[in-house]
């Protein structure tokens, strides 16, 4: 052993460490997708009430600006509470924050550009925030490889698609709703249930 | 020696040698975006002759979907005869996110833009600054995972088109849309091949 650290000072142990760390790193990517279930539950139950607003209460302009403000707030309260938990931090993990952060930040940029522009009425702008979150979805379980995600982007994809050919106000209003449940509350749940039940495997390991 | 090779089965080498495998991988995502520089310049050119075309022939329905078609075909064709001359894709994790970031943006946008083009509603400004956005979050995504000032510059570029389009008078939103790909898309291109050539050089 001796000789092995004479050689360039770097220790057996050290090296083991560092392998073991990386190998971890990479096997962590899915598992922290699985952690967030609570985002995408949490944002779709915000486009459900930005939703409910615009058709039942006055002052409907307000209606996304106030839900994604709220919705904000009450992201970074728990996100900065899971943070204290301890989070994984790896370059995949790395990847799916840029890519959540940046297209989020793009909805938010391109619904206000929307509508300060007075483009509000222009129905075909909803299409294309269905097709940013496929997007998101898309690059997500390419990274991961995971299909369940896929096939949340497809329904994204899908739904967007037929909101440029479904035009009238109820059409457009139930794909919008079937995207945000399927792609967003659904899969949401699914991830959650996905964690609870490592946790349980977790748990049964070590009992 | 002997000692430590009977503790696992694993030698030093074993180990000195999968440490620098993973290390330069790790390193490698940024040199993957600079050897697809042609394809930024490639798809600059594309969208500047279908605006071209479009100009020059108004009613003609099938610019758009010849030229993206055409894009496609020279992309494919490129890429074939680059892999045929010994090119290939860097594997690292990096290199992978990136790939999947420009792959289902590149979907992303195909699905859009046949949808719109085939119920006419390639026109409206919500669907152009729409692309604009697709095509500067993809840079943002990249510049984000590679750390890389110059590609969260042109992601910039792009998203501020994106919002301009809804507040430039309609008659400007087709200069706002050139001067994207001339800026994002063609001058972005050239200085990821050059990077690329001066990288060469330097391995020489």
């Amino acid at each position: 052993m001796a000789d092995f650290e004479r050689q360039d000072g770097t220790t057996r142990d050290e090296l083991v460490q560092r392998i073991a760390l990386m190998e971890k790193m990479i096997a962590e990517g899915r598992q922290s997708t699985a952690r967030y279930g609570w985002m995408f539950v949490l944002w779709g139950l915000t486009y459900f009430a930005a939703i409910a607003w615009t058709v039942y209460l006055p002052y409907t302009e307000w209606a996304w600006p106030a839900c994604i403000a709220a919705c904000s707030v009450a992201f970074g309260v728990v996100r900065t509470r899971h943070r204290a938990g301890g989070t994984i931090d790896n370059l995949r993990r790395h990847s799916l924050d840029a890519v959540w952060q940046v297209i989020g930040g793009g909805i938010i940029l391109y619904l206000i550009a929307v509508i300060v522009s007075g483009h509000g009425k222009e129905p075909d702008y909803l299409a294309a925030v269905l097709f940013f979150n496929g997007l998101a979805n898309g690059v997500s379980a390419r990274i991961l490889r995971w299909w369940p995600q896929g096939v949340a982007a497809a329904i994204w994809w899908g739904c967007g698609t037929a909101m440029l050919f479904f035009t009238t106000r109820t059409e457009e209003l139930a794909l919008f709703v079937t995207a945000t449940f399927c792609g967003m509350i659904l899969f949401g749940v699914y991830a959650m249930w996905l964690e609870r039940h490592a946790a349980a495997g977790m748990v049964q390991a070590h009992a | 020696m002997a000692e430590f090779e009977q503790a696992d089965g694993v030698t030093r080498d074993e180990l000195v040698q999968r440490v620098e495998m993973m290390e330069r991988l790790i390193a490698e995502g940024r040199q993957t975006t600079v050897r697809f520089g042609w394809v930024f310049l490639l798809w600059g050119l594309i969208d500047l002759v279908g605006v071209g075309w479009g100009e020059l022939q108004p009613d003609f329905r099938w610019v758009w979907p010849i030229t993206i078609s055409a894009g496609f075909v020279l992309q494919f064709i490129i890429l074939a005869l680059r892999r045929k001359g010994g090119y290939r894709c860097g594997g690292s994790m990096r290199g992978r996110s990136v790939a999947a970031v420009w792959r289902m943006m590149g979907l992303t946008v195909l699905l859009y833009v046949l949808a719109a083009i085939v119920q006419h509603k390639a026109g409206q400004i919500s669907y152009i600054a729409a692309i604009l956005m697709f095509v500067g979050m993809a840079h943002a995504i990249s510049a984000m995972i590679l750390r890389w000032l110059a590609q969260g510059i042109v992601a910039g570029v792009w998203l501020a088109g994106g919002v301009a389009t809804f507040f430039v008078p309609r008659s400007y939103v087709l200069g706002v849309f050139i001067a994207e790909m001339c800026l994002g898309m063609v001058l972005f291109g050239l200085y990821a091949m050059w990077l690329e050539r001066r990288n060469g050089a330097q391995g020489e």
